[in-house]
């Protein structure tokens, strides 16, 4: 292991990726505890400090690793950029237009990420509008009696807080794009990844402090089980046998090769987690833009769906995670299209057509791989709503050990250190999996 | 001095975005975001990319300097 490490840093080519992302990550950090101009750091300090950890900001201030509660430059981290992506991946579904440039390859795939691109900046100006209005009427941190914008009768000042957010949006997605080109790994991946982590210490002193040491080793313990069980399902596959007919071209053999294709357990990663917690957010964001009221249906909101221990918000979270899963691998890995290339090369299943019987057969064997998968996913994600007199947290989804963020970690974790591995490979050293 | 300095800070993030928005997109969004597979691209960065990355980070100096400052003033006024 620790010589995987050396032969890393050894390989200059690999040492300046590494390095690359390290020193972005740094400013990334830098720039989320730097409040926003016009924002007093000393009164953000003692609010934030007075609420606590959770509230209702629960997935926000997840995704952008505390920064949003700091009111700082980067208050709104990368939640833009993956809202503005999940909905373009659903208008490919519903748009023609959208669904043709998916497939056109390349070009279109590149002008599909340029339209996420400005739905990102709309939305961030959106969202730092939302946010700094709720600053200055003093709902963000609650009941805090501290100004947090000094000057906020000036609408000039306001304006240049919601520029300046917006643009610190802009600047994440470029670090993104950065360590996505030249550095190791996917960039938005690496930068959410980065913003859970950062969240850790924090999460586990207060554990330690309002639970004590013998509560905190054992949710330390089972934490590490769950993140061994994640990445154990994480990387169960399905390998479905493809034996390619031998054939002649010119004066060359090509094929005659059997392979396998691989069918994750989890083919859907953590999207359809991340879906429905988008989903389950909406209602209370309505009944913040409303204010505070009380009707029937914003105190069913409120029991049912904001409140993360009650068995509904937990049923419907649960099964909202399901559908996701079938629904994003639906969307995602086309059946057909497989069959079809399959075909095309030459490939065929033993004791199966090719055509149309392969991709019913590939779809047969999906469906029924999907189930556990989903099942998984849905049990892991919503294990912490059962801790949650544990951390002594209202919002549970910002337990640590559980649910989406260990989702989100273990993903990334592997995913780049597939890609380190990849590269060591090609330089023929031994990499940091066995 | 602080208005001057709200004034760069507007000059500056539109700048910015801009700019940011100039920059070949990479990444494609979010099939790739969670384990879709290593497709590193290939093409090294052209010219005009290197310039504009450049230009950018240039832009972004002048807005951190910006932000700094104008917390700064707050904290000392």
């Amino acid at each position: 292991m620790l010589g995987a490490f050396r032969s890393a840093f050894a390989t200059p080519d690999l040492r300046k990726k590494i390095l690359f992302t390290i020193g972005i990550i740094v400013v990334y950090r830098i720039g989320s505890t730097l409040p926003a101009p016009g924002v007093s750091f000393k009164n953000v300090q003692s609010c934030a400090a007075q609420m606590g950890q959770g509230g209702i900001y629960g997935l926000i201030n997840l995704f952008s690793g505390g920064a949003l509660l700091k009111l700082s430059l980067f208050a709104l981290g990368i939640l833009p950029y993956i809202t503005a992506s999940i909905i373009i991946q659903l208008l490919t579904v519903v748009i023609p237009r959208f669904e043709q440039l998916k497939k056109e390859g390349q070009s279109g795939q590149g002008k599909l990420t340029q339209y996420t691109r400005y739905l990102t900046i709309a939305l961030a100006v959106l969202q730092s509008t939302g946010i700094v209005a709720l600053a200055v009427r003093g709902q963000l941190f609650g009941n805090c009696q501290q100004e947090v914008i000094p000057g906020k009768d000036n609408i000039f000042t306001l304006a240049v807080m919601v520029l300046t957010m917006t643009a610190g949006t802009a600047i994440i997605m470029w670090f993104g794009e950065l360590i996505t080109e030249r550095g190791i790994g996917n960039g938005m991946s690496i930068l959410m990844f980065i913003n859970i982590a950062a969240r850790l210490p924090n999460v586990g002193e207060q554990m330690l402090q309002n639970a004590g040491g013998l509560t905190f080793f054992v949710v330390i313990v089972v934490g590490l089980l769950i993140i061994a069980s994640v990445v154990f399902i994480e990387q169960g596959q399905r390998r479905i046998p493809v034996q390619y007919a031998k054939r002649v071209v010119g004066r060359r053999m090509y094929g005659g090769t059997s392979t396998y294709l691989p069918l994750k357990v989890n083919q859907a990663g953590v999207i359809p987690v991340i879906f429905a917690s988008s989903l389950l957010y909406l209602p209370q964001l309505l009944q913040q833009l409303v204010g505070n009221g009380n009707s029937w249906w914003q105190r069913a909101i409120q029991t049912y769906l904001v409140d993360q221990s009650n068995p509904v918000h937990i049923i419907i979270y649960f099964l909202l995670i399901i559908f996701f899963t079938y629904f994003y691998i639906q969307i995602t890995f086309n059946v057909n299209e497989r069959a079809e290339e399959m075909k095309k090369f030459g490939g065929f299943i033993p004791g199966i057509r090719p055509g149309r019987p392969t991709s019913e057969y590939l779809n047969h064997v999906l469906s029924r791989i999907t189930l556990p998968g989903s099942l998984y996913l849905g049990i892991i994600a919503v294990l912490p709503n059962f801790f949650l007199g544990l951390t002594g947290e209202q919002n549970s989804q910002n337990f640590p050990f559980g649910g989406t963020s260990v989702l989100i970690m273990v993903g990334v974790g592997l995913d780049t250190v597939k890609q380190i591995e990849s590269q060591l490979m090609q330089r023929n050293y031994e990499g940091f999996l066995r | 001095m602080t208005l001057a300095l709200q004034i760069i800070l507007v000059v500056s993030s539109i700048l910015l975005i801009l700019l940011v928005l100039l920059h070949r997109g990479r990444g494609g969004g979010l099939s790739s975001l969670f384990g879709g597979g290593m497709q590193s691209s290939l093409a090294g960065s052209s010219v005009a990319e290197k310039n504009l990355d450049r230009i950018t980070l240039l832009v972004a100096a002048v807005w951190a300097i910006a932000v700094i400052g104008s917390g700064l003033l707050l904290t000392v006024s």
